[in-house]
């Protein structure tokens, strides 16, 4: 993927010509993309098929289900009477095609369903997302730069103990002591009872508001939104603090930083430009990561809080065998780990301009 | 290195005020999260949804029952937790001698929320949308024959007597819709409905009943939203907006303690019992309807051990029936058989099956089966009234080892366990029945031949005599002699059955002290339109 940038003007190429192999690299991502999803589409419904059960018979009750005209209309229904190559050829021209089938546990297209579960799970890993970053680096370099001091200790401790805390335990705690002791946060949901949501545009309430003009309504959306993105943050910061300590330690001794030290730039310059520069390709590695734990820490937080997101819609999905719902989650989880980690190799261009594309 | 120090203990001074100063401007500006939760003339009900539609007649839900229950109106109800049908919608009904005819009279001053007056052509609709769509709730008018003899006269026919056939009507999935409405969105009640029917998206976004509420919004994910009906037929609800919110129960604890008009539906008796006490909350927990108890199979092609009569007797001592009562908490009660304590035919306390370990070990040897050894099914992931399956698998299978039986635990989850069990191939079974109506005929079932019967291959051949007591049962329509019917046949069950009564369910319902008529229904979770204020 990477190569030295003098390979350019090794070669006598003008830099000018550096967007065609991005653009190749992009195609060959998207080609991947399109592959791995197919795979996916494939593995998820041989999955669904090889566990034994029948959808239909917690559908429509155990006495209902006794009667095989009931059963065979439901079959029929939801096209599972058909032989599966049919069943997942038709799957794909559909998808081709825009359309994920629909749900058979919320009778509404899966499309419909994603487009409303999605922006609410992105919206709380964003903040959860940004709040990690914001905290957990530089308290990653807080530590290493103060390593083996008190301060260096106190940071390991917390960062382990946010490492080991069960995510939903956290959940509770939190919904305890800042909801129902001190009142400072809500109980639960997106909004407040019955407070009808913003027109949608993005789907994210607070930006929806915000586009809107409903500014008490944005204030609302970002009120519900604290609580359950910093209890998904907490493992998320520990990790990011624990990675940027190590990745600091790793260069903080290097010939060059003590080059640098030794120039007589200040040591906030030493410690910004020089030390964590080198030191992010690594972090960034990790908040790709993160995106990961984010996906898979939102089905505790978004069932303890309330949160109609992705990770709640994919547990139900899985419990009922809801066949088109499991094939539209398993895309989408797909579609957002190949686009991060699109985004992560470009970042480490930009960042180290050693590891530019070729 | 004086420097090196001085840098990150700036940052990390700016941390703490960042996040001190994010903390208190959330504290400050933000107005009491508990005063929030419920606007004047709101009433929120919290709990964990299980939804998938709240189109009347295809669902059979208990979060779209709440729902529907406020939008629709049906013949006949239920008041609280009496299963005693009233008038609703018919104003008075008839029922023929042989249980087969039953014709309805409707008021006449019934409108729908559009304006529409009810008639009997849209009860006629409403019912053969039900049978003809042959979703969930079509089994409710099985065998039933629907006509409109006139504009307000309405005549069931069922094939069969159907003395049930009164406390059915009340099921919200037998609410009425507006036939003008629902068919002009792609609605038909045609023979084949299932698959020409359009009108379910339509009905996920609007209502189209005569009930006291309106749906101003609906999403089963997150909550749902009713507004009163403003041409109301009937006596006005007292709230002008109902939400219906979805929570898991550990946040419906905290939730309903801050909240005001708020009631929490999913708690477990012990959750309920720790706000027992506080001045400002309701607190009713008592036996559910529901009725938790092992199948066991009499297919020695299954399995042998299980088969062995003498097994089953050994299995029924040995269970020890007032621990499992205690896993449910307070409220819950013994079984007494199989028709829950809640529904007429139902056997006195005295009846109910008691622990006998000299008596089981001595069925054990009896049966000539040295180390007995049964595998048991169990749904593995199911929690039901706070009671995990999986739980109540392991109690068994400690009582029975006591008396030398061997039980291997197989856990499952739901749709496969539900697979394998309809079809009969399991040797034993931790297995529950919650009613579909409130009469001992849904407990038919139970009786050899029945579709519970069949799951443990009991054939009416297996036991004549009370699968004829149980033919017998069913056509009877005095409810006198019908309980006496169902007692007697409770008593046999209790004897020979391959099915152990082990416990009726604590459930609670924990709601705002100011409240009224917030109680749990036997069908329904929560009235809404029921529910007041003082």
């Amino acid at each position: 993927m990477a190569r030295d940038s003098a390979a350019g003007t090794e070669s006598g190429r003008p830099r000018s010509r550096a967007p065609w192999p991005f653009f190749r690299f992009l195609g060959r991502r998207l080609v991947a993309l399109v592959v791995l999803a197919i795979g996916i589409t494939f593995v998820a419904f041989v999955l669904t098929q090889l566990v034994p059960g029948d959808p239909a018979l917690s559908a429509l009750g155990p006495v209902t289900s006794a009667d095989p005209e009931a059963v065979a209309a439901y079959h029929e229904h939801w096209g599972m009477d058909k032989p599966l190559p049919v069943q997942y050829g038709t799957y794909l021209w559909n998808l081709v095609q825009g359309d994920l089938g629909v749900s058979q546990l919320s009778h509404q297209p899966v499309l419909d369903d994603l487009r409303h579960t999605i922006p609410a799970t992105m919206e709380l890993a964003f903040l959860s997302i940004a709040f990690a970053i914001a905290v957990g680096v530089p308290l990653g370099v807080i530590a290493a730069v103060r390593q083996n001091r008190a301060s260096d200790h106190a940071l390991r401790v917390v960062s382990l103990a946010g490492i080991s805390m069960p995510t939903f335990w956290l959940a509770l705690l939190a919904l305890y002591v800042f909801f129902f002791r001190l009142d400072w946060f809500p109980g639960g949901g997106r909004l407040d009872p019955g407070t009808t949501p913003p027109g949608e545009i993005t789907g994210l309430y607070t930006v929806d508001a915000v586009l809107h003009g409903q500014f008490s309504l944005a204030w609302d959306a970002l009120h519900h939104l604290i609580l359950p993105a910093l209890v998904l943050a907490a493992f998320n910061v520990s990790l990011i603090t624990r990675y940027t300590r190590s990745a600091i330690l790793e260069v903080i001794h290097d010939d060059y930083v003590r080059a640098a030290r030794a120039k007589g730039l200040p040591e906030r310059t030493v410690v910004i430009r020089h030390v964590l520069r080198a030191a992010l390709p690594s972090v960034i590695t990790v908040i790709g990561l993160v995106f990961a734990n984010v996906l898979t820490g939102a089905v505790l937080v978004e069932n303890i809080f309330a949160w109609p997101g992705i990770g709640q819609y994919a547990y139900q999905a899985s419990l009922e065998l809801d066949l088109p719902a499991i094939m539209g989650v398993s895309l989408f989880v797909a579609v957002v780990y190949v686009t991060v980690n699109f985004v992560v190799d470009v970042l480490y261009g930009v960042i180290d301009p050693r590891l530019r594309l070729t | 290195m004086h420097r090196t120090a001085h840098v990150p203990r700036l940052a990390l001074a700016a941390l703490v005020a960042v996040a001190l100063a994010v903390v208190a401007v959330v504290a400050s500006v933000a107005p009491a999260a508990g005063d929030k939760t419920a606007a004047e003339g709101t009433l929120v009900v919290d709990t964990s949804f299980v939804v998938q539609t709240i189109d009347p007649q295809r669902m059979f839900e208990p979060t779209s029952q709440i729902a529907v229950k406020g939008m629709y109106d049906t013949l006949v109800t239920f008041r609280g937790q009496s299963t005693t049908p009233l008038p609703w919608l018919a104003r008075s009904w008839k029922v023929s001698k042989d249980a087969k005819t039953f014709t309805f009279t409707l008021r006449r001053d019934v409108k729908f929320s559009d304006g529409t007056p009810l008639t009997s052509a849209d009860v006629l609709f409403s019912y053969n949308r039900v049978i003809n769509l042959k979703g969930s709730p079509s089994f409710l008018l099985a065998g039933v024959k629907v006509s409109a003899p006139s504009k307000y006269t309405v005549v069931l026919r069922s094939s069969t007597p159907n003395p049930a056939l009164l406390r059915i009507v009340p099921n919200p999935s037998l609410g009425i819709v507006n036939s003008k409405v629902v068919k002009a969105n792609g609605g038909t009640d045609a023979v084949g409905a299932d698959k020409t029917d359009k009108a379910e998206p339509y009905l996920l976004g609007h209502s189209a009943g005569s009930g006291p509420y309106v749906l101003k919004s609906y999403n089963n994910k997150t909550e749902i939203v009713l507004e009163a009906n403003p041409g109301f037929w009937g006596p006005k609800p007292t709230f002008q907006t109902i939400v219906i919110r979805n929570l898991p129960a550990a946040t419906q604890l905290l939730n309903v303690q801050r909240g005001t008009n708020e009631v929490a539906l999913d708690l477990s008796a012990q959750q309920a019992a720790t706000l027992r006490g506080k001045s400002n909350l309701k607190v009713i927990t008592n036996a559910s309807a529901n009725l938790f108890n092992i199948d066991i199979n009499t297919d020695p092609k299954i399995s042998e051990v299980a088969a062995n009569p003498h097994i089953q007797t050994a299995i029924r001592y040995a269970l020890d029936y007032p621990s499992f009562v205690k896993l449910s908490g307070p409220g819950a009660v013994q079984a007494p058989g199989m028709i829950p304590t809640t529904f007429i035919g139902h056997l006195p306390p005295s009846a109910k099956i008691k622990r006998n370990l000299q008596k089981a070990k001595a069925e054990v040897r009896a049966s000539g089966i040295s180390n007995p050894k049964i595998t048991m099914y169990y749904p593995a992931e199911l929690t039901i009234n706070g009671i995990s399956f999986a739980t109540l698998a392991q109690k068994t299978k400690s009582n029975l080892a006591e008396v030398g039986i061997q039980v291997d635990l197989v856990g499952k989850p739901v749709n496969s366990f539900l697979e394998t069990y309809a079809a009969g191939k399991h040797p034993m079974s931790q297995s529950y029945w919650g009613p579909d109506y409130p009469d001992p005929n849904d407990y038919l079932v139970f009786t050899p031949g029945g579709l519970a019967a069949n799951r443990v291959n009991w054939a009416a051949s297996k036991d004549p005599k009370l699968a004829a007591l149980a033919k017998k049962a069913q056509r009877t329509v005095s409810d006198t002699q019908r309980a006496a019917l169902f007692r007697q046949i409770g008593r046999m069950m209790n004897q020979r059955a391959p099915f152990f009564p082990l416990f009726q369910p604590a459930q609670a319902i924990v709601s705002s002290g100011n409240l009224t008529n917030a109680v749990l229904g036997v069908i329904w979770p929560l009235d809404v339109r029921a529910v007041g204020t003082r």
